[in-house]
């Protein structure tokens, strides 16, 4: 007979499936079962007694709060369409037409991005508001123009502000990639302009399309920053959950309308997910990259388009920095640095601030850590096939989770000291509940907010690199950790520093995730801004904003230098063949 | 099976097999690797080759069957614990490593101090050529040289086999014979008990000591290069080394000759043979030669009577595709040296004799 070599399992691989279903439990406790508490919630009253559907019938009974649910749908399928054509337009500019001044309108579209939406919102009262720049016609040196700001009006440009660069990132890299040789193909057959676009152009990017339309409902259908501040009396879901918790203590009914705020993003979401899974890329790694021809008048209007598209980015930015310099607008338009001190307003100084630049900096080091670990188990390796797949699912989940309906899920989980098991006298504690009241559940509550993004990112980067890395090392006895740190980290650099960054300024200027969380303790600045603007303090809260603005953008430049020096170091590894 | 005098039996593999759901990927393969030998596993994508190098490895798992390497059962060990170096089609350097520290990066995890691991990383670079390269990353190499690091690589633990996958493929034609001739050499220098994989014939048989044909998840033929050429087995293996003709007919045993529609052959007596009816007649192109045009063929055996349908140059032979006025859809390949053909002034369109050796004529099992 022959020797038997006894090993029964190696360590290695029992590390790995123990690190697997450990973050399996994580991504279970901070993403599925929080939300458990919520659904209980829903069907009880507020002394915690079942009383099924009750809830829901008394939200459907209530016409002023059905209104604001058709009002949401409202909001959501105006600011998509017009998200998605502005970033469409803008995006084909980029791409394929010959745009003069590409690289500024590239970097400057993308600036909205480091403004919260509470701050636009801000921006747009100095401009369209009832004091504003355009409604009294520059300070009465013009005729003055009123749009009507406070209500839908308002919310709509606030949104699309915000949702625009979203799906312009999503179409730039939908029609980044493209084949010349399909056009060249397509013109020596005679086709028409029109049949190339409607033949080639957009059966290409229609994930891409897809997948923006989604963005854009999800994040217009939930944002609570702008209708908050520009809303008047145009009430929607997200202000009513803020206004029902906050301002009436009434968790449940916050719980039953978080209910019907999560049930359309989830419904889109899996509808997205189900449209993506057919996607099979048209382009080949073979193909020409598309380069457009001069066309004078089709890049004039571009240009034209273009240049509205950033003047108005540009002008919502510098109205909040002018607000936030100006004594008292519009009377007493002299410069001063005045509302920086924040002494007034609620106190706290420049606390929150801090806070915040705190809360940012470990969401960035923990988040990315988090995302990039897990992202690497599931994508890199063989075992414990299902759990990892639920993994994935349960990663790509979060963005169908409303900020709000996270915070207010986080609550409910995170206060609870014990679980108490059904029909038994027994009680389990909750280690999770230690978390509650300090900073780690702020960073939590946005590791997870964001997740979703950060982790496509991370898989889409891991993907790239061969998998036969971790074949090679294993018949060279190299244990995976050690790969890990000395190979993937190193190629991953780049995507590493994107997620940091991702999360850092994201985490400045969200305010649903954390307006429920946040410990009396631990004021935080965007919590502040909906303070003071409530306050009236429009003034200190566009100075806050400008604060966040600038550190986000500061942060931003770090990145851009940091990654400069990264990708050129690593530009040596980089087969010049395949670029 | 030769053997060589003195080797042993190094790896076994018994009865392996592999299904994914209900598909069967390997069935049964049943396969002996000789210490010091190079093996070639050849057949098309599909066939469960690179499956079942895969198996050897540990980095997949087979549903049933056994692997015994030097007297071990490593059946269900993990790739770690096995004594085996690979190099993979897409030879997996690690990008941002230089030459160097991929050779050594393997070595490096082992408690070995820097100065042996600093010299047997020299002398692996010595062995593949590239002593001069060692601070290049892989974008910085040629495609050879890549292919010579992770050779380089994948001995550097001095493993008791070696495993290629597809390792030249991605090269071109001039790169990869001269690659082939040095690997070749550092495989016998270091009696180095390889398994490599490929698609590619002329590189199989210009390697491997004994080639394994593969089909559809089985053996179909093992053997020299030289026996599997001569003497194949099945018309798959026929046609898959080196080009066959084949022609569906009826064989009449007691009078030895096969029945080609109107046509007679003469075939050499073959006990093997015996039991055939409807089969295939098989006849390299090589063997086939054309005779001078005579006036009555048609009781001459093993002649036919064709019309050139097409003629490619093939540098030293010149492949005539030929085919029988009675049936034009069937093509037959005749290969004959360049002085013939431009002697005789064949062109397209002309009829021409050709005749069949009688002595290189197989009959194959019919399975249509």
């Amino acid at each position: 007979m022959y020797f038997k070599k006894n090993f029964n399992k190696s360590f290695n691989i029992l590390l790995l499936r123990i690190l697997i279903i450990f973050v399996f439990i994580l991504v279970s406790f901070f993403i599925i079962i929080p939300l458990l508490p919520l659904f209980l919630k829903s069907f009880s009253d507020n002394k915690n007694n079942f009383i099924g559907l009750e809830n829901f019938i008394n939200y459907i009974q209530n016409p002023s709060l059905t209104q604001s649910f058709i009002n949401s749908l409202k909001v959501a399928i105006t600011t998509t369409f017009f998200s998605v054509l502005i970033g469409f337009i803008y995006a084909y500019a980029l791409t394929r037409t010959r745009l003069p001044l590409k690289k500024f309108f590239n970097t400057f579209s993308l600036f909205s991005l480091y403004i919260p939406p509470l701050a636009v919102a801000i921006g747009l009262i100095y401009i369209f508001g009832k004091q504003g720049l355009i409604t009294q016609g520059f300070f009465g040196t013009i005729p003055g123009f009123d749009i009507n700001l406070y209500g839908f009006n308002g919310i709509i440009i606030g949104e699309i502000f915000y949702c625009f660069p979203q799906a312009l990132i999503i179409l730039v890299s939908a029609l980044n990639l493209s084949d010349q040789r399909l056009y060249e193909a397509a013109e020596s057959l005679k086709a028409s302009p029109l049949r190339k676009f409607l033949t080639i152009t957009l059966p290409n990017i229609k994930y891409g399309l897809m997948n923006s339309f989604f963005i854009c409902f999800i994040l217009s259908f939930t944002d609570f920053g702008v209708p908050k501040v520009v809303g008047g009396n145009f009430n929607v879901l997200a202000t009513d959950i803020y206004k029902q918790v906050v301002g009436q203590q009434n968790f449940a009914m916050g719980a039953t309308i978080s209910i019907y705020l999560l049930v359309p993003s989830i419904l889109a979401f899996l509808i997205d997910k189900n449209f993506q899974k057919n996607e099979a890329s048209l382009i080949s790694g073979k193909s020409i990259p598309f380069k457009p021809r001069k066309n004078l008048i089709v890049d004039s209007i571009m240009f034209i388009f273009c240049s509205l598209i950033l003047i108005l980015v540009i002008g919502v930015f510098s109205s909040i920095v002018l607000a936030s310099l100006i004594k008292i607008w519009p009377y007493d338009i002299s410069l001063s640095l005045q509302n920086f001190r924040f002494s007034n307003v609620a106190g706290n100084g420049y606390e929150p601030y801090f806070n915040t630049v705190f809360m940012s900096i470990y969401t960035a080091i923990f988040g990315t850590i988090f995302v990039f670990f897990t992202a690497y188990l599931v994508e890199k390796f063989k075992p414990l096939k299902k759990i990892r797949m639920l993994i994935y699912f349960f990663s790509t989940l979060p963005i169908a989770i409303p900020g709000l309906v996270l915070g207010l899920s986080y609550i409910l989980f995170f206060n609870k000291p014990s679980f108490s098991v059904p029909f038994l006298d027994f009680q389990i504690f909750n280690p999770f509940s230690l978390l509650y009241g300090t900073m780690g559940i702020l960073v939590l509550a946005n590791i997870i907010h964001f997740f979703t993004v950060c982790f496509i990112s991370a898989t889409t980067t891991l993907k790239q690199i061969d998998k036969e890395f971790e074949e090679v090392s294993e018949s060279l006895k190299v244990p995976f950790y050690k790969t890990f740190l000395r190979i993937t980290i190193p190629l991953s650099l780049p995507t590493i520093l994107e997620i940091g960054s991702y999360y850092f300024v994201n985490s400045m200027i969200t305010v649903s995730a954390i307006i429920f969380l946040y410990p009396a303790k631990i004021p935080v600045s965007s919590v502040s801004i909906v303070n003071m603007d409530d306050a009236g303090d429009t003034a200190s809260a566009a100075a806050m904003s400008t604060l966040i603005v600038l550190t986000s953008l500061f942060v931003r430049l770090i990145y851009e230098f940091t990654s400069r020096n990264v990708s050129k170091k690593s530009s040596v590894w980089i087969n010049p063949l395949e670029t | 099976m030769i053997k060589k005098e003195g080797s042993f039996k190094y790896l076994e593999i018994k009865n392996i097999s592999k299904n994914f759901g209900e598909t069967f990927v390997l069935k049964n393969i049943h396969l002996d690797v000789f210490k010091g030998e190079f093996l070639c596993l050849l057949g098309p994508s599909g066939c469960g080759k690179t499956t079942l190098l895969r198996i050897i490895s540990g980095l997949e798992r087979q549903t049933n069957g056994d692997i015994v390497q030097d007297g071990l059962l490593i059946s269900n060990s993990p790739t770690e614990k096995r004594d085996f170096g690979i190099v993979f089609q897409s030879y997996a350097l690690f990008p941002n490593l230089n030459a160097k520290q991929n050779i050594s990066y393997g070595l490096e995890n082992k408690k070995i101090n820097k100065k042996e691991i600093e010299k047997r990383t020299n002398n692996l670079l010595r062995l593949v050529g590239l002593e001069k390269y060692s601070d290049q990353f892989p974008s910085q190499l040629s495609g050879g040289q890549q292919q010579r690091v992770a050779l380089a690589r994948a001995m550097a633990l001095s493993p008791g086999l070696l495993l290629l996958d597809e390792p030249l493929s991605a090269l071109d034609a001039q790169v990869r014979s001269k690659l082939r001739n040095e690997i070749k050499l550092i495989q016998k220098k270091l009696n180095l008990t390889t398994i490599m994989v490929t698609h590619d014939q002329t590189e199989a048989l210009s390697m491997a000591d004994r080639v394994v044909v593969m089909e559809r998840g089985h053996i179909a033929q093992i053997g020299t290069p030289f026996e599997l050429y001569k003497n194949p087995i099945t018309p798959f293996v026929a046609d898959f080394i080196g080009k066959m003709n084949l022609l569906k007919g009826k064989y009449d045993k007691t009078n030895c000759v096969f029945y080609y529609l109107n046509n007679r052959f003469l075939i050499s007596q073959n006990t093997e043979y015996s039991f055939l009816e409807n089969c295939l007649l098989g006849i390299r192109p090589e063997d086939i030669e054309i005779i001078k045009f005579r006036k009555n063929i048609e009781k001459e055996e093993n002649i036919l009577r064709v019309k050139i349908k097409e003629i490619t140059y093939l540098g030293t032979i010149f492949r005539l595709t030929v085919v029988l006025e009675s049936k034009l859809e069937e093509n037959i390949f005749v290969d004959v040296i360049s002085n013939q053909v431009i002697s005789n002034n064949l062109k397209i369109g002309d009829f021409i004799d050709i005749k069949f050796k009688k002595e290189k004529i197989k009959l194959f099992e019919s399975n249509l």
